[in-house]
């Protein structure tokens, strides 16, 4: 009897564990991060390259020289951290830039709380974000693509960016869009300046869509944000159209699929109920949308994130399922 | 007919009914039985044979110990050999009546014809005591005395009576087999309970991955002609055939935390169960057979089986005849992969509510390293009683008693949903079963005390 495993209930096990759920996410990002080389070329790949490279390796060294545990290391996590990170960073990051962000993310954010799945913040927004205030002249200019169609490629400013400066110099909405010639179509089929994960929107919901459809991630968050995007941005842009942008341009650029999609979804740093996912994705709409008209920032998607991650613990006390047979 | 499931939680394990077609056989007779006195929910039954005593199949060997307890027949014909404690499957010492096996004589008034009988009897405490009389407990799993459960105390009243063909654990097709091969027997056993409790509505609930057993009990109940019968095809998804989930799924109502099915109006009775009910009350045979499923991951189909067993045959001497334990086996399970218990004792016996001996391999079945916890919600959405597993794993782990009851752990029910979904294959219920287990403790002390306390107030 004694070559018999004796071991209580369940007997079995789901197809899944959490390097499965963080490989579909890679998978999912993999449309838009071949989007993103095919337009910037070699310089993409290389910020991709060591975004990830640099993440893994310092989670690993974390965990196996400082905290001497290497159960605390879980490499396709990082990897994902790294990935997203160069993602939010534009194809002309300096390499020894992306390196710090990565530092940030995973040594500040990550590590230094105790590794997986018990960090407040999300690493790569972390990462981002200390990048933004630090290096933002790196993080603020992009270089718009154009190579493929034998053009030369300029750089400038992001639409979002373009916007805020234009306004300021008391252009309307209206003419500024014309005078750059932004379109959706372009928005959502990547022509636009923007990091990796800005370019295109249908790369990137090609891999929500994945994600849903693989069970890894629930709507309830992406779609609260999409929702209060488009009702909070509809409702000022009736209001004054020449003064505030209308919400379809405002969930189609910047870091806002990325973020909703990707980045609002890190199980760790989320919700764990529905409802609770419900306030995080509304809490994150709103404050992006006030960074964005309000804001000196012209972009507030990773700010709002972080903002909500921080209320993550209490939204979670006050958020519970629903229990079998009880009030 | 419109498909319903309960409305909180669930899982979809990998159905693996291989042995769906393995048609039920009877198992031959050992030289020995082995009869546990403890082989149902409650008190322990006592033996009123004596070492040396001549049994027939089919005889009282022993009484209910208590209001919650039922008798124990013997399965066999034979001489008495012992009554000694003896190894159950998970190894702890339980009394068992040990008899030789001396031919196949059944005692008297047992009708073991096949002929069906479908006058139901009159009188509801002359069935009730039949049921007593034969022993037979709930087959579904917890093996609670039927008697009991069709007796609700005065003031509640039964709205509908549920039999559970869900067969909802992942391998096992025993309840499948009976429900294609016995399926008058079983509606005549759901009638009588339904007249029992006073003619309520009768719902039989089955999973749609059995549309044969749907089809087959369908037309049972159509040629058969009781009035309000019905069967419901119900949506696949595990637990379906926990009985607070299948109140839910059939009923729409949620039996109240710590409370009883009656307290919504609704007594379940699993198909199995239905099955010994006929055959106590139309034929006076005692509970002493069932069928269990011999199947497995590492089992070839040719080698699966359905088998009528009788209550006392060693788990080895049906394994053994069944073509010995397979090669690449790992661990063996009587009951199903989510809820079955892991056998410890191959020497333990059949009892009334065994269901399967199921063989996984070692990639099926090994438990991988638990990592972190990713906080991804997985178990919360799995667990089927709206519980939050990964805050009780946290709470048991640090024992706060307090705060587990105020979470309710007091109210799983042992599903295994939850560490089945967990990506970072944390012991989920190890640890909410140990936790659960001093808090019902601490549950019942108290009710003690209050208890103790209203009656020293009243002298
Ligand atoms: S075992 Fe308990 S805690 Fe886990 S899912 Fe089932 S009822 Fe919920
Ligand atoms: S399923 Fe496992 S990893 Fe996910 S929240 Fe529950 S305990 Fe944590």
């Amino acid at each position: 009897m004694d070559k018999y495993l004796v071991s209580p209930n369940p007997h079995v096990h789901a197809a899944v564990s959490s390097d499965s759920l963080m490989r579909d996410v890679i998978i999912a990002l993999l449309p838009a991060i071949v989007v993103s080389v095919v337009f910037y070329g070699w310089s993409e790949l290389l910020v991709l390259a060591v975004g990830a490279l640099s993440c893994v390796l310092l989670e690993y060294v974390i965990a196996r020289w400082l905290m001497k545990d290497l159960h605390l290391f879980s490499g396709s996590s990082a990897l994902v951290t790294g990935l997203l990170l160069s993602m939010n960073l534009p194809s002309t990051t300096p390499w020894w830039v992306v390196f710090i962000g990565a530092i940030v993310a995973i040594g500040v954010a990550k590590m230094s709380f105790g590794g997986l799945g018990q960090n407040v913040f999300n690493p790569a927004i972390t990462g981002r974000v200390f990048l933004l205030v630090s290096f933002p002249t790196y993080l603020t200019h992009w270089e718009i693509p154009g190579g493929l169609w034998g053009a030369d490629a300029v750089t400038g400013a992001t639409p979002l960016g373009a916007i805020k400066e234009g306004l300021m110099q008391g252009g309307t909405v209206q003419d500024i869009m014309a005078a750059n010639g932004y379109s959706y179509g372009q928005m959502l089929f990547a022509n636009l300046g923007g990091s990796a994960g800005e370019i295109s929107a249908i790369a990137l919901l090609l891999g929500f869509v994945y994600l849903l459809v693989r069970r890894v991630i629930k709507p309830h968050i992406t779609l609260s944000i999409w929702a209060t995007v488009f009702v909070f941005a509809g409702i000022m842009w009736l209001i004054n159209p020449a003064r505030f942008t209308d919400p379809v341009f405002n969930l189609l650029t910047g870091g806002m699929i990325l973020g909703s999609c990707f980045m609002a979804t890190d199980y760790v740093t989320s919700p764990m109920s529905d409802k609770g996912g419900i306030i995080f994705g509304v809490g994150i709409g709103l404050i992006a949308m006030l960074i964005r008209y309000f804001g000196s920032y012209p972009e507030g998607v990773s700010f709002a994130i972080l903002i909500m991650n921080a209320a993550v613990p209490l939204i979670n006390r006050f958020c519970h399922q629903k229990k079998f047979g009880r009030a | 007919m419109a498909k319903t499931t309960f409305r909180i939680g669930g899982v979809h394990p990998d159905d693996a009914k291989v042995s769906r077609g393995c048609a039920i056989e009877v198992l031959p007779l050992p030289q020995t039985v082995y009869i546990s006195m403890a082989q149902h929910l409650g008190a322990p039954a006592k033996p009123v044979v004596a070492v040396g005593d001549s049994v027939k199949a089919g005889q009282l060997i022993a009484e209910a110990g208590g209001f919650i307890s039922a008798n124990v027949h013997s399965s066999v014909s034979g001489k008495v050999k012992s009554i000694a404690p003896r190894k159950d499957i998970a190894g702890n010492n339980v009394l068992h009546v040990e008899i030789t096996v001396e031919g196949d004589e059944w005692a008297e008034g047992i009708d073991l014809s096949d002929t069906l009988v479908t006058e139901i009897p009159g009188d509801r405490a002359a069935i009730l005591d039949r049921i007593k009389a034969c022993g037979v407990v709930g087959l579904g799993g917890a093996t609670f005395p039927t008697h009991v459960k069709l007796n609700p105390a005065p003031g509640s009243v039964a709205e509908c009576l549920i039999i559970n063909g869900a067969e909802c654990e992942p391998y096992l097709t025993s309840d499948f087999r009976i429900m294609l091969e016995r399926p008058k027997e079983i509606v005549v056993g759901a009638a009588i309970m339904k007249k029992v409790l006073g003619d309520c509505r009768c719902v039989i609930g089955i999973e749609e991955n059995k549309p044969e057993a749907i089809e087959s009990m369908s037309k049972a109940v159509a040629e058969l002609g009781y009035p309000g019968i019905e069967v419901l095809s119900l949506k696949k998804k595990y637990p379906q055939g926990g009985e607070k989930q299948l109140i839910d799924a059939v009923m729409r109502r949620q039996v109240k935390s710590g409370g009883l099915p009656i307290s919504v109006g609704a007594v379940v009775q699993n198909v199995a169960t239905s099955l010994a009910v006929y055959e106590a009350v139309q034929k006076n045979k005692p509970l002493v057979t069932n069928v269990m499923t011999i199947t497995g991951d590492c089992l070839p189909v040719e080698k699966q089986h359905n088998y009528q067993f009788r209550i006392g045959m060693p788990l080895s001497y049906i394994a053994e005849y069944a073509g010995g334990v397979p090669e690449g086996a790992a661990k063996i399970i009587s009951g199903g992969p989510m809820m079955g218990r892991a056998v410890a004792n191959m020497d333990a016996c059949t009892v009334k509510g065994s269901s399967s001996l199921l063989y996984l391999s070692e990639g099926a079945t090994k438990r991988s390293e638990p990592g972190n916890c990713i906080r991804c919600g997985r178990c919360a959405d799995a667990c089927p009683m709206g519980l939050e597993p990964f805050f009780l794993f946290k709470l048991a782990k640090v024992g706060d008693m307090d705060q587990l009851e105020a979470n309710a752990v007091q109210d799983c029910i042992s599903c295994g949903c939850c560490q089945f979904s967990c990506p970072a294959f944390l012991p989920l219920l190890d640890q909410i079963n140990i936790a659960k287990g001093q808090v019902l403790g601490i549950l019942k002390a108290r009710a003690a005390a209050a208890k103790a306390a209203a009656e020293a107030a009243k002298k």
